[in-house]
């Protein structure tokens, strides 16, 4: 998705109102709950919320011109990259293997066997539709944000086809975008 | 209430910009090695080791007359080469300096350009938001001609801009610290 984001991708670029401001706030709490306590330095009250819309319905969250969430349309708030290496227990994680890597890299969606193998790992709480922290065997930070296709307990049984969309990966459009002025 | 967690600090490489521990999967890994060996040698111990049986083979080459027995002994690395880069040299890190120019633009308008704060562990956005409040001007982080991020501050600030450095951030020595004078660099004390 982010494979060749660049700011020139952005249509509009505007600060949202309080009420809005709010609700994304909101909406990032409950879906990370360990951000919660550092919510107000991620997301000041008083700094203004910069959402910039792009292509695809693709929304990006800035704060001092720094992308800290994206979502779609009006799905879950995923964080960048970045800001999930500060925190990297907020989300759920799912391992991919080694020979995974460079195609999660590449930004090959995340097929079942990558998980399923002796070097994946996964967590049976994950749900369908879930935004998840991909990590990597041998590797402490995780490489991807994903956005689970199947419940983890599928991917287990099914072992076939991809099991999670890859939405952000390292040295992708976003992860290089550190600004967006 | 839930404690509140601190940011981890994660190692980007210097070259490549990913996680350190992921240059072997980047665009170039070849031209992150140097980096590194010297900024996160225990991520790629193998690194040390390459970088070591190199040096073995080299030091081996030389004694020529003894060079068909040494070729078994280039697998044993010796720990007190453990320091140097292909070719034996001890690589040197990017020079600690910050370098302050004046440009001017438009005759009397001119802009004066701050690089190298980011060597002594300053976030350049930061320094660039201090340097706009301190003098009363804009300022920001731009990239620089060779790619390195510099801040731009508008106005001839270089009359206090070194005190307000080393005031500011304690790392900075002052005699790290020099201006661009017609083309000559100069120390700033
Ligand atoms: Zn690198």
């Amino acid at each position: 998705m982010f494979k060749k984001f660049s700011s020139e991708e952005v249509s509009a670029q505007n600060q949202v109102k309080a009420s809005v401001q709010r609700k994304i706030r909101q909406s990032i709490a409950e879906e990370y709950p360990g951000l919660e306590p550092v919510i107000d330095d991620l997301l000041p009250k008083k700094s203004p919320l910069i959402v910039a819309k792009c292509q695809n319905h693709l929304n990006v969250v800035l704060v001092n011109n720094v992308p800290l969430f994206f979502n779609i349309r009006d799905g879950p708030y995923m964080p960048t990259l970045r800001l999930l290496h500060q925190y990297p227990n907020v989300m759920k994680k799912l391992q991919v293997d080694r020979g995974a890597i460079k195609f999660v890299l590449a930004g090959a969606n995340i097929m079942c066997p990558g998980l399923t193998s002796p070097g994946g790992a996964l967590d049976d709480d994950v749900a369908e539709e879930t935004p998840v922290a991909i990590m990597a065997e041998g590797k402490q930070h995780a490489l991807a944000i994903g956005f689970t296709k199947m419940s983890a307990k599928d991917i287990r049984a099914i072992n076939k086809g991809i099991g999670v969309d890859n939405m952000h990966y390292l040295n992708d459009g976003l992860w290089k975008t550190e600004r967006l002025d | 209430m839930a404690e509140k967690p601190q940011p981890v600090q994660v190692l980007y490489c210097g070259v490549c910009g990913l996680p350190a521990e992921y240059c072997e999967f980047g665009p170039d890994f070849e031209k992150c090695k140097p980096w590194l060996i010297q900024n996160a040698p225990d991520v790629y111990p193998d690194l040390l080791k390459e970088a070591n049986a190199k040096e073995t083979d080299k030091v081996s080459d030389q004694l020529q007359s003894t060079s068909i027995s040494a070729g078994g002994g280039s697998s044993t690395s010796k720990p007190e080469e453990v320091k140097r880069l292909p070719g034996g040299k001890i690589k040197k890190k990017d020079k600690q300096e910050v370098i302050i120019e004046k440009v001017v633009r438009n005759k009397r308008k001119c802009i004066t350009t701050v690089k190298g704060l980011e060597l002594f562990g300053v976030k350049l956005s930061d320094a660039s938001k201090k340097l706009g409040k301190k003098f009363a001007t804009g300022a920001s982080v731009v990239k620089g001609p060779t790619e390195k991020e510099q801040i731009d501050v508008q106005g001839d600030i270089s009359y206090d801009i070194v005190e307000f450095i080393t005031d500011t951030w304690h790392d900075v020595p002052e005699a790290a610290i020099f201006f661009i004078e017609d083309g000559k660099k100069v120390p700033a004390v």
